[in-house]
């Protein structure tokens, strides 16, 4: 694999605020990699540097040619998606690929004008844009955001194409199951520090040793120490508790329930998720 | 350049889908000169003689002055321009497919005006017609290149409304197209020189081109072309 995207201390400032501090990786031809992060952690602006749409210090060298989808995008109300695609097309000197067209379900929406699409549709028309030209490299901000079933499925099945044809994904999201689904690697930004980056497995293994047990019981609970797990918390009237010795800690929790003549009505057990790795390093909260 | 005239092309027909367009480009200059051509041919009997001339001014004006701004600091001011930019549209081709749409559709308007004007007022038609129609597109170029200042300096729609008023009711109150010029006081007529509608009528109306009044237009495209080729270069720069 070789670098297509190489990220060396790079610094952004607005005004006061320090937004990232320094941050370096790379990102190798053909991956799908995506940047998480909390609101505010920097993914946007991080992502808009490489684009060469702000200003920065340090250094970010791309090797191939780019196409943006960017989180908040708009065109002129009146013009009519086959004219915007048309305008593009032009531009990049090329012809309309009307089998992405509809792929991405574009093409029943050709002589709508911007104004009348709902979100999914423009955010639709925004990838489509994006990906005319035949870029190395595709940044997509945010991309399902906003977008119905059909729309997600359709735009997971295309990045996966995408990435069979050897383009390299650089992405954000809030949506871990689709950085799951589809990312090779992921980098977690909080607060403009790289807080992690590696493939999902290396992220999960980290607490993959970890069960969560969800139980429902029929009184309230009277807490006390516990030796072989942890209380996390309520949720959806479950009282969650983390143990990575399971059998010990289903043990001293079912002593528990019987010495306060307490019975269980339901009992969830699973593995430590993305999403709760992913709390635990940006926000370095139990989940 | 296929690319560049899609642009223009595209540019002509989503300012014939706007209404706001349309209002300012033909709408209320036209319905203005009716209005004030019925007037002005019933209280003074001359008028006729320089109807096609004032109510051109004032049309043009306002759509150089009024209408092109507000599309450009739609454009420059929004989402659509990051859109644009990482599609690989040149920024410089919103105020030039602008400008450009804003000339055809402000000749058109011209035209119908200087038409209408012999039908319904019996207006006078300009002794030399080439001279009046190349002056006339250069009064247009001029006050459009105001406009695109305009629409590329100013950041909100809301401070366009004022700036652009601020340049309007001046160049139709003191150009002469309302009232003779020499009636107003003198340093009301200084303030006038230096709006492009005020050495509009004058070119418009005389007889034969005079360089030192043709002047203020080539100025005003100069200074105009600089401003431009600046604040575009400011607006491509990463923020």
């Amino acid at each position: 694999m070789t670098t297509i995207i190489n990220i060396d201390s790079l610094t952004k400032q607005y005004g006061d605020k320090m937004v990232l501090n320094g941050i370096s990786f790379a990102i190798q031809r053909g991956e799908i990699f995506a940047l998480i992060g909390t609101n505010g952690a920097g993914k946007t602006t991080t992502i808009e540097c490489m684009e060469g749409l702000r200003k920065y210090n340090g250094t970010i060298e791309t090797h191939g040619k780019i196409g943006v989808q960017l989180q908040t995008a708009s065109l002129p109300p009146n013009i009519k998606v086959i004219e915007a695609i048309k305008l593009i097309t032009k531009w990049h000197s090329t012809t309309i690929d009307m089998a992405l067209v509809q792929r991405l379900n574009v093409d029943l929406i050709l002589n709508k004008k911007y104004k009348e699409l709902s979100t999914g549709q423009k955010r639709r028309l925004h990838l489509v844009m994006a990906m005319i030209g035949d870029p190395d490299i595709l940044f997509l901000d945010e991309p399902t955001a906003g977008l119905d079933v059909e729309g997600r499925v359709a735009l997971h099945a295309e990045i996966k194409e995408l990435k069979k044809r050897g383009k390299t994904v650089v992405m954000s999201s809030h949506d871990m199951a689709e950085v799951e689904e589809l990312c090779d690697r992921l980098a977690i930004l909080k607060n403009g520090d790289i807080g992690f980056i590696g493939t999902v497995y290396e992220l999960t293994k980290k607490n993959q040793d970890k069960y969560r047990v969800h139980i429902k019981l029929a009184n309230p609970l009277e807490m006390v120490d516990l030796v072989s797990c942890s209380y996390i918390g309520e949720q959806q009237g479950y009282q969650i508790f983390e143990t990575n010795k399971l059998e010990d800690g289903l043990y001293e929790l079912t002593t528990l329930l019987r010495e306060q003549n307490n019975s269980m009505q339901d009992l969830k057990i699973e593995h430590t998720s993305l999403e709760q790795s992913f709390m635990h390093i940006a926000k370095g909260v139990k989940v | 350049m296929s690319a560049f005239l899609y642009g223009i092309g595209l540019q002509w027909k989503l300012d014939f889908r706007s209404k706001g367009i349309l209002l300012t480009y033909y709408i209320i200059p036209l319905i203005f000169f009716l209005f004030m051509g019925g007037i002005f041919t019933s209280i003074d009997p001359n008028a006729y003689k320089t109807l096609i001339q004032s109510m051109t001014v004032f049309g043009v004006t306002m759509g150089a002055i009024i209408g092109t701004p507000t599309s450009l600091v739609e454009f420059y001011n929004s989402d659509i321009r990051k859109a644009y930019r990482v599609g690989g549209v040149p920024l410089w081709t919103g105020a030039v497919n602008n400008f450009i749409s804003g000339l055809i559709h402000l000749s058109i308007m011209s035209i119908i005006l200087f038409f209408i004007a012999q039908i319904v007022f019996d207006a006078s038609v300009p002794s030399n017609l080439f001279r009046y129609f190349v002056t006339l597109e250069l009064f247009i170029i001029t006050s459009l290149s105001v406009g695109v200042i305009l629409g590329l300096f100013v950041k909100s729609t809301s401070k366009l409304t004022m700036v652009s008023q601020l340049v309007f009711l001046p160049s139709v109150m003191l150009s002469g197209i309302m009232f003779p010029i020499d009636m107003l006081p003198n340093f009301m007529q200084m303030i006038g020189k230096v709006f492009p509608a005020t050495w509009g009528y004058l070119n418009l109306s005389a007889n034969q081109w005079e360089m030192m009044s043709m002047f203020p237009f080539m100025l005003t495209i100069l200074i105009a072309l600089l401003l431009c080729t600046w604040r575009l270069g400011r607006l491509h720069t990463t923020e």
